[in-house]
This record gives structure tokens, C-alpha cells and sequence, in this order.
């Protein structure tokens, strides 16, 4: 190195990528599905594999936003359709009264879900485990009740069609999917790295401690009540004008409980596991479509092998093999190197044969 | 991966075949009864199309080629709109029939138009799937058309004649002059109109209304799986008639519970588990007497061509056709003429000739109305009433049913019983 | 009115009781939350149902059972177990594995809906109020197995076993209870639990393979209602639940289909005010 690199500088962005990207399994493979994403419309344009792709991308920011709230703070949510559906609705109804576009209602809707996250955090306080997860469930349940008692404003069990579509085609909703869902997905992976993520962290371990050490416990499972609801509600509001009807099935207990399948597949408390469980699971069923009888069949088949195998999720248990720890400075180094790429210790100590 | 198996999937539909092809999407919930018949329905038309030579549109004939699409609407509606797109786009199906949920409905058929595919829906009965689109925003939806069930506005003027029918056996043979009828309706968009018009219709003197009182009406939900408290408050309420509405799987624990009980009101109405073959089945024989209104019955006649379509389906599927299948084969038939008609495959040409349709089918005269729906009345499509008597689906309706200067009677309708408990019951 | 509430609640709770029994068994001694606890009592319906076809009523209702309880044994010993310690994955594998029962049964018996006859058929009239004679037998079922888990719970050594095991994991191991034992009692009995719910309670459901998804929710509510883990607090849960929906339907005939919402609300407010349910206690290690 003759001269220092400057931050940002070309050479500087390919000696990072060299030693920090591309000599890590994990990194690698993160750059290569996001260039997948951003390039894949290159390669086809065929519209149901665009829509497959985009659904994907849509559920998996949904997956993300659970992962936020369950899997880091262990505030474990089966009711996480609410906050999807119901920003679907207030996107469709406010679309409707005020004639406002969808960049405008879905965001709206987003901080409606936002508001609701808080609200049904308040109970949650008090409550811990199976106890809060119950609650949660409650609540799309109640809300469907909801639905159907005002039929003349909700549409009742049709829901409301006829909504406004995001993009003039599948191209343009893939692209404005696939870029809301990767800056999501950065701001939530972002932020479950910061201090923020490291008090869910820990409040998931042991919420006496934190609160033992003068962290204000409550706020912090508020935002992430808070924040996990945004996108969820994002997502769902999405969804609705993708689909152009938000309907009681988006409040369904299916839906619900979807993000946890496809993020306890992937590997909760990591954002990247969720993405990659769902972008697994969710082509893997409509690939499925070729064996239609069979399809629930194996794809309940397929997780319950999984999860057996790799408890800790997918990504978990493949990055543990393919990765591991310098013992000495804690950097990660890929399976393939002999000693750590930043301090040059062995990572293999073998236990050599001693000759008297 | 997804790629290969639509392109491997592509090949083996649609390659090798020489002759020109009709691809024609069926959709529906092939696990369910509703999406299943309406698969064997469409089958059956396109068996016998095929036979007769295929289709002839301008001078070139087409053999159709139909294409399963399961849609698993009764779980995922995103999964019901996206198999939809699949069949567009990848198993390049030029005309769709088929689908059963309102809800799921509504999503497909936004894909449908985005594509402006032509699609006829069979199993469907909301009239905001038609009403409000196809009249309000023509260019987008006008690929949309419906055959079968009837509206669900008509469904209710037809299932109120059969309420009609009930009340007066219950004077007739209870002797009570002003009986009380109690309203049992799910909780659903659909059914909210039905319940207004049946409360007030009942109430009305006659001759416009039946000069009966209402009991009281209760609200289920549509997949409540126990009705027996329900049950127990109409029993209380005094009610000698329960007119149901009832589509979804509700019906199901109505009739078993009802029947075990013996509620001393005899049930008539809408009840769409009671329309199908399996009925007493799934009742433990408990839903003896529950009538409803169906599309076909065993041996009636509604037009010539209704006899030969139960007789083939039954001897081809071994089972008895409920509305999706009569729907779906008569939808391909429709298709199949309006193409005739128009003498090419161009969708816009198609949904012309579809507009001109004058097609009698196994359920009915079917002629579209501005919505394109299908058009309700005597000597068009009405329906029938059923009722579960001696182990079988016995018809009761329409008998010496008189609309101004005509009387409708088909043959093999025989008169509407009392259930026995009732009778002896009410009988003073 | 008022008798309509109390007869209907009354034989509501019986089959909503039954129901959560074996699931606060579960929950209370393997710590495991079973969510195809009530795939376990489809399975048994439709057990029920195909041997009924081919022998008599006990011998089905036995091999049916025996199912049910080869089954859950099956999941536990090859699932569950090696699991344990992730909590979000058992919850997902149960999940699956009820997907996976509905499955098979979609395949094996199709969609359509069916029915077992009761083995009482008939009603009485209790109170002026018609009750199914085999909802009274659910109703009697479930007080008998109630009294019975009871005095295997408290009256012997293995019951013995299982309280400490549910009480404190640790403390049990290290005065020689063997925790694998216990919880292969617990999941067996809650099985068990599961597949005689079924046979009581299929007379009076439909047959079909969705037809866990409703009883789940109830089940599940019930169970957290009364205090996880606590029986007699499941069984209290299930009576809350089932008066709540009656009461719904006799005051507010035109909102009947709420009585779900209405249930789950009393849930949600109950919990805000007394957090570990009505009979649940705190757990040492779980604070």
C-alpha cells in the first residue's frame, strides 16, 4: 500500500469488497441476491415470475418486521396480520373518501399500523410468553369481528376491490417492491444491529437485568412494537393495491401465521434469516403448483425435516458451517482459510501427534 | 427452478399438438367439492365438443384444451390471483371459467382484466363481482360474465317464492293462520339485503307480502361450527318456519343440530351444504326435511338438456353435478358458440358474440343482462326448490308457480312436506 | 332466557373443557405449545369414523385412541424432544405437523364433510331446554376425566413426577426425576386427552379437514384464560368462554357471529388485570 485510500474511492470500494465482501460466504451471497433482485428483470420479464418475485419481496419485509418484534425482543406475535391488514384497509378507505393516491394512503396506512402497534404493546407490557402471543392472536380475530359489523364501510367478507394499482406494470410495482423492500430491510437490519437492537437483544434474555441496569424496558418494547408494526403495515398496504383487494383474508390467522413459519425457518433474530426463509419457502410452494394435491403436503413435510435438522433456521445453520470465529480477535472467516484473515491465527488447531 | 417447471410444464400441455388449440383455464378450489364439479363440468363439455369435430371458429377448427388451475381461494386469496396470472402467462390459457369465493373472485378477475382475458364465472354469487364494475368502467371489465349461480339478489327472490311455498303448507296444514318465521342468516355482505326484504316481505299483508310475523333474526357466522344456542332462543322465540341463509360451512352443524333436536320449525330457504349429494351424510341423516334452493334435482326436467347432462355426468364422475358443474359446462358451451359466432379468438370479438348469447343449458335459458349477468325469471334461469325426503333430494318447486298470465310447473315436482315433528308439534 | 344461558353454556363448557384439558397437560408438564393438539382430536374423529365402518363402537373408539396416542408419541420422540430448546421452532413444528395431519387427511378421506353417529342419540329437555343426550355425556366425560387426571396428578408417585417436572426442570432432575419420562407421560396423557375429546365431541362436529382451526383458538383461549399449565384454571377458562358466547347470542340474536370477538375480548381484558390468568402461577425460572 503505497498511499492511503480514500473512503468511498473506487480502489477503496474494490479492496472492500475483495477482503470484506467477497472472503465471507454470508456477505457474498447477500450481494449476489441483491444484484439477483435489481437484475433479475434482465433476464426475463415473464410477468408471473415477476409477480412471484415481488410477492416474495413483499412478504418477506413482512417476515423482517415479525423478526424485529418476536425475534429479537422475544416478543412473540401470532397476530401480526393485524397490523398487515389493517393498513391494507386504511389504505383502501382512505383511497376511497379523500381520492388520495397510493403513495400517499400507503404510508398513511403504515402509520395507522404504527399507532395500532402501540396500542396493542400497552397490554402486552404486563404480559409474558404464551400469555402475550394469545393476546396478539386476539386481535386480528376481534378486528375481523369488526369487519363484519360495519359491512356498509368495510365491504364485510368481500372486502374492498377495485384499488388503485401501485405501477402502470408488473415491472415498475416489481421495481418499487423490490426498492422499498431492500431500503426497509437495510433500516431494519441497521437498526437491530445498533444499541437499539442489543436492549431487544437483551430483553429477550433477561428483562429484569436490563431493567436493573436503569434501561427503560417499557420504551424500548414499545418501539419495537412501533416499528415492527410500521412495516408490517407497509407491506400490507402494499399488498392490498398489488392484489387491488384488502379483505378479511388478510386479517386471516393463516396469515398470521405465515412470517412465523418463514422466519423461524430462515432464523429469527437475524433480518437476513427471515428474507431468506421466506425467499425460500414462498417459490418453493409455487413451484409446488406442478403437484397440486401433494403441494400442502410437502411443503409441511419439507419444514418439519428442516427445522429438525437446523433448528436454528436455515441461514443460521448453514452460515455456522460455512463460517466460523477467529478464536483469537472474533472476526468472521470463511470455512476454506486456514488461519484468520485479520490476526493470522490457525483457525484449525489439530491435535498433532506427539512423538516421544 | 419455478422456470423450468412452467417451461417443462408448457411443453407437455402445450407441445406436439397440430391441430389448433383452445387453451381454457378452469379455476376453483380443486380440494373442495365447489371447485371440483366445477373441473368435471367443464370436462364433460369438452369431451363432448371435442367429439362432435371441436370448435369452429371463422374456418378453422379448434380442439379445446382445458387446463386445471387450482387456486386454493379458500386459504390464500394471493394465492388464488396469483395461480391466475400463472395461467395467463405461463400455461397461456386464452379464456378462463370457474371460481367459487367472493373475496378471491374479486382479486382473479382484476388479473383477468388486467390482461383483458374473457372469464366467466361460475361459482360466485355477489352482484358487486359484476354490478358497479362492468356497467361503471365497460373497457376494463367488460371480459367479465357470469352464468351461474344467479345473482345473489335473484337468489333471494327465488328462495322468499320457496318461503312462500313453506308458509303456506304451514297454514294449510298447522292451521295457524299469521305463523312466525325466524330469520337464521350468516353474517355476510351477500345476505345482508336478503334479510331486509325477507323481514319486511314477511310482515306485509298479502298479496304482496305473506302476512306472517317475524320471530327474530339471529346472525351466525358463516363457519361457526355450533348453533345450538341459536337453535334453542328461535325454539323459544315460537317460531313454526326458520328461513336460512346460509352458504357457508354453518350449515352443516344447522342441519344436524336442528334434525337432532327437532326443533319444531321447519326450515326453508338458502342452505348451499344441503344442495349437495352428501347431505345426509354429513348429517348423520339429522337433515331429513331441511329444503333449500338448488339448481338441479333428480329427474325434473328443467330443459330438455337437463336429463341427458345429470344422466352423462353421474354415469362419467359417479356423483350428482351441484351448480358449479351445470355452470362450468354451460359456460364452455357459451364459449364455445360466441367464438362460432365471432368467427375468431380475438377477446374483444368474443365478449360481442358472448353479449348475443341465447343459450339453453342443463339450468336454464341463459341470456346476459348490461352487467353480463345472467338474467333471472320464469322461461330464463330461476332455480329450483329442494327438500331432503325418504333419503333423497326430492324437488317442490316450481309447482303451478303463476307469474302474470303464465303457470311454471316442471315435471317430477312434487308438493312440500312438513317435517312429522312438526306437525305433531303445532297441530291443535 | 336465563335457563337457555345456563343449559347451553353449561353443555358449551363441557366440550370446550374437554377440549383444553389435554392441552394444559401438555403445556403444563413438557412445556410444549402444542398447536396440533387439536389436529390430534381431528385425527381421532376421523379414526373414529373409518373404523366405525368396519367393527363396532368400542373396539373403534379404541384403535383410534391408540392412534392418535402412537402418533403424538411418534412427534414427540422424533420432533419434539430434540427440539426443546427452541422454543419458536417447536412452536412452527407443531404448526407443521397439523398441517401435515390436515394434509393427510384431505388425501385419505377428501374434502367433503362427514359425520359419526352419537353414541347417544336424541335429546332431553332440561329446564325447558333441548340438550343432545350426547352433549350430556361430553358434559359427564369431561368432569370424569378432569377427576381422573386429578388423582393420577396428586394421588400417585408418577403424578408426583410430573408436578415437580412442570414445577421446576432443575430442581426435579437433580432429585432424580427423569425429565424425559415425565414428559413422555405428559404428552401421551395429553394426547390421549386430544383423542377422547374426539370421540366424545365428534358426534357433535363435522367432519372435515379444517376442522381443527376453530376448536384451536378456543382451546388456546381457554388454556390462557384460566393460568397456563393449571388444569382446573383450563377447565374455569373453557366455562368463561362458552357462557361468553352463549350469553352473546341469547342478549344480541343479530350479532351472533361475534361471539367469538366477544370471547376473545374477555381474554384480552381479563389478561390486562391479572397477567398469568386466573389460576396461573409465576414460575421461578420463568420470571
Amino acid at each position: 500500500m503505497t498511499s492511503p485510500l480514500r473512503i468511498w474511492s473506487l480502489p477503496w470500494a474494490l479492496r472492500y469488497l475483495k477482503h470484506e465482501v467477497l472472503a465471507l460466504p454470508g456477505r457474498t451471497a447477500a450481494l449476489l441476491f441483491v444484484l439477483f433482485l435489481l437484475l433479475f428483470p434482465l433476464f426475463s420479464q415473464d410477468p408471473y415470475l415477476l409477480r412471484v418475485l415481488t410477492l416474495t419481496a413483499l412478504f418477506a419485509l413482512y417476515a423482517a418486521s415479525w423478526d424485529l418484534l418476536s425475534g429479537y425482543t422475544g416478543q412473540v406475535s401470532l397476530g401480526h396480520a393485524f397490523f398487515f391488514g389493517l393498513a391494507g384497509y386504511a389504505s383502501a378507505i382512505l383511497g376511497r373518501e379523500l381520492g388520495l393516491p397510493p403513495a400517499l394512503t400507503i404510508p398513511s396506512g403504515a402509520l395507522l399500523a404504527t399507532l395500532a402497534g402501540v396500542l396493542v404493546g400497552l397490554p402486552s407490557l404486563r404480559l409474558r410468553g404464551p400469555y402475550l402471543s394469545l393476546v396478539t392472536l386476539a386481535f386480528p380475530i376481534i378486528a375481523t369481528g369488526l369487519i363484519f359489523l360495519f359491512p356498509r364501510f368495510t365491504g364485510g367478507e368481500l372486502g374492498l376491490s377495485g384499488l388503485p394499482r401501485l405501477g402502470q406494470s408488473r415491472l415498475e410495482e416489481y421495481y418499487l417492491v423490490v426498492g422499498i423492500f431492500l431500503l426497509s430491510v437495510l433500516f431494519l437490519w441497521k437498526l437491530a444491529g445498533s444499541r437499539v437492537g442489543l436492549f431487544f437483544h437483551a430483553i429477550r434474555e433477561d428483562e429484569v437485568a436490563v431493567r436493573m441496569v436503569g434501561v427503560n424496558t417499557v420504551r424500548y418494547k414499545l418501539l419495537a412494537f412501533a416499528v415492527s408494526a410500521f412495516f408490517a403495515g407497509l407491506s400490507g398496504g402494499l399488498h392490498a393495491h398489488y392484489l387491488r383487494v384488502a379483505g378479511p383474508d388478510s386479517l386471516s390467522l393463516f396469515n398470521s401465521i405465515q412470517p412465523v413459519i418463514w422466519s423461524v425457518f430462515g432464523g429469527i433474530a437475524t433480518i437476513y434469516g427471515p428474507v431468506a426463509g421466506t425467499f425460500l419457502l414462498f417459490p418453493f410452494l409455487e413451484a409446488l403448483r406442478v403437484a397440486e394435491e401433494l403441494r400442502m403436503l410437502a411443503f409441511a413435510l419439507l419444514i418439519l425435516l428442516v427445522m429438525r435438522f437446523l433448528p436454528q433456521g436455515v441461514v443460521r445453520g448453514v452460515l455456522e458451517r460455512l463460517e466460523e470465529e477467529c478464536p483469537r480477535c472474533k472476526v468472521k472467516n470463511a470455512f476454506t482459510r486456514k488461519a484468520c484473515r485479520a490476526c493470522g491465527v490457525p483457525l484449525h488447531l489439530e491435535a498433532r501427534e506427539v512423538k516421544p | 427452478m419455478v422456470r423450468m417447471a412452467a417451461l417443462v410444464l408448457g411443453l407437455v400441455l402445450g407441445g406436439g399438438s397440430l391441430a389448433q388449440v383452445l387453451r381454457i383455464g378452469v379455476v376453483g378450489p380443486m380440494a373442495f367439492v365447489q371447485g371440483e364439479h366445477t373441473w368435471y363440468g367443464a370436462t364433460l363439455a369438452a369431451e363432448e365438443l371435442n367429439r362432435a369435430g371441436g370448435v369452429l371458429v371463422g374456418n378453422q377448427r379448434y380442439r379445446i384444451e382445458l387446463v386445471r388451475v387450482d387456486t386454493n381461494e379458500m386459504t390464500s386469496v394471493t394465492d388464488a390471483a396469483t395461480a391466475v396470472e400463472r395461467a395467463i402467462t405461463a400455461q397461456r390459457v386464452d379464456f378462463l371459467i370457474g371460481g367459487f369465493r367472493s373475496e378471491a373472485v374479486l382479486a382473479m378477475t382484476e388479473v383477468a382484466a388486467d390482461y383483458k382475458k374473457p372469464f366467466i364465472i361460475t361459482g360466485a354469487a355477489l352482484d358487486g363481482i359484476l354490478a358497479g364494475r362492468v356497467d361503471r368502467n365497460y373497457e376494463r371489465f367488460k371480459y367479465l360474465f357470469r352464468v351461474s349461480p344467479t345473482k345473489s339478489s335473484d337468489l333471494a327472490r327465488t328462495s322468499l317464492l320457496l318461503l312462500g311455498e313453506v308458509i303456506q303448507a304451514v297454514r294449510r296444514d298447522l292451521r295457524i293462520e299469521r305463523p312466525k318465521v325466524a330469520i337464521l342468516a350468516e353474517r355476510a355482505a351477500w345476505a345482508d339485503p336478503l334479510v331486509e326484504t325477507a323481514s319486511r316481505l314477511i310482515a306485509a299483508p298479502p298479496p304482496q307480502g305473506y302476512g306472517a310475523e317475524v320471530a327474530g333474526t339471529w346472525r351466525p357466522s358463516a363457519t361457526a361450527t355450533d348453533v345450538t344456542p341459536e337453535l334453542t332462543a328461535i325454539q323459544r322465540a315460537g317460531a313454526q318456519v326458520i328461513f336460512t341463509v346460509l352458504s357457508g360451512p354453518v350449515g352443516v352443524p344447522f342441519g344436524r343440530d336442528w334434525g337432532r333436536l327437532k326443533i319444531p320449525a321447519a326450515a326453508v330457504g338458502i342452505n348451499v351444504e344441503a344442495q349437495q349429494e352428501t347431505w345426509l351424510k354429513a348429517t348423520d341423516n339429522l337433515g331429513a326435511y331441511v329444503a333449500t334452493l338448488n339448481t338441479l334435482a333428480p329427474a325434473v326436467a328443467i330443459t330438455p338438456k337437463t336429463i341427458p347432462f345429470i344422466t352423462n355426468f353421474q354415469a362419467r364422475f359417479k356423483q350428482f353435478p351441484i351448480y358449479t358443474a351445470s355452470g362450468a359446462y354451460g359456460a364452455l358451451y357459451i364459449l364455445a358458440e360466441a367464438l362460432n359466432r365471432a368467427g375468431t379468438t380475438a377477446a374483444d370479438a368474443v365478449v360481442r358474440a358472448l353479449e348475443a348469447t341465447d343459450y339453453t343449458g342443463p339450468a336454464g335459458r341463459i341470456v346476459f343482462d348490461k352487467t353480463h349477468d345472467v338474467t333471472w325469471g320464469p322461461g330464463y334461469t330461476t332455480g329450483l326448490g329442494v327438500q331432503w325426503v325418504e333419503g333423497r333430494m326430492q324437488a317442490f318447486w316450481p309447482r303451478n308457480w303463476r307469474v302474470g298470465d303464465r303457470v311454471v310447473s316442471y315435471a317430477g315436482v312434487r308438493p312440500y312436506q312438513l317435517p312429522p315433528w312438526v306437525v305433531e308439534a303445532w297441530r291443535r | 332466557m336465563l335457563s337457555a344461558i345456563l343449559v347451553n353454556g353449561l353443555v358449551l363448557s363441557g366440550i370446550y373443557g374437554m377440549l383444553a384439558l389435554g392441552f394444559a397437560l401438555t403445556y403444563g408438564v413438557a412445556r410444549i405449545l402444542n398447536l396440533a393438539h387439536t389436529a390430534f382430536y381431528m385425527a381421532a374423529a376421523y379414526g373414529l369414523f373409518f373404523f366405525l365402518g368396519r367393527m363396532g363402537f368400542a373396539p373403534a373408539a379404541l384403535l383410534a385412541s391408540l392412534l392418535v396416542l402412537l402418533i403424538a408419541l411418534a412427534a414427540y420422540k422424533l420432533l419434539l424432544e430434540p427440539l426443546r430448546e427452541h422454543e419458536a421452532t417447536v412452536l412452527i413444528v407443531t404448526i407443521a405437523l397439523a398441517l401435515l395431519l390436515q394434509e393427510a387427511v384431505l388425501l385419505l378421506f377428501g374434502a367433503h364433510f362427514r359425520s359419526v353417529p352419537a353414541l347417544l342419540p336424541g335429546f332431553v329437555e332440561v329446564f325447558g331446554v333441548r340438550v343432545a343426550q350426547q352433549a350430556l355425556l361430553a358434559l359427564l366425560f369431561a368432569g370424569v376425566v378432569l377427576l381422573l387426571a386429578w388423582a393420577l396428578l396428586k394421588g400417585t408417585r408418577l403424578g408426583l413426577g410430573i408436578r415437580a417436572a412442570a414445577q421446576d426442570q432443575e430442581a426435579a432432575e437433580l432429585v432424580g426425576i427423569s425429565l424425559s419420562r415425565a414428559g413422555n407421560w405428559a404428552v401421551g396423557l395429553g394426547a390421549f386427552l386430544a383423542a377422547l375429546a374426539g370421540l366424545a365431541v365428534a358426534p357433535m362436529a363435522t367432519l372435515e379437514p379444517h376442522m381443527w382451526n376453530a376448536p384451536l383458538l378456543v382451546v388456546l383461549a381457554a388454556v390462557v384464560l384460566g393460568g397456563l399449565g393449571s388444569l382446573p384454571g383450563a377447565l374455569l377458562g373453557a366455562v368463561v368462554l362458552a357462557f361468553a358466547e352463549v350469553t352473546v347470542v341469547n342478549l344480541v340474536p343479530g350479532g351472533a357471529f361475534l361471539r367469538t370477538a366477544v370471547a376473545l375480548l374477555i381474554l384480552v381484558l381479563v389478561l390486562v388485570f391479572r397477567p398469568e390468568g386466573l389460576f396461573g402461577t409465576a414460575f421461578a425460572e420463568e420470571r
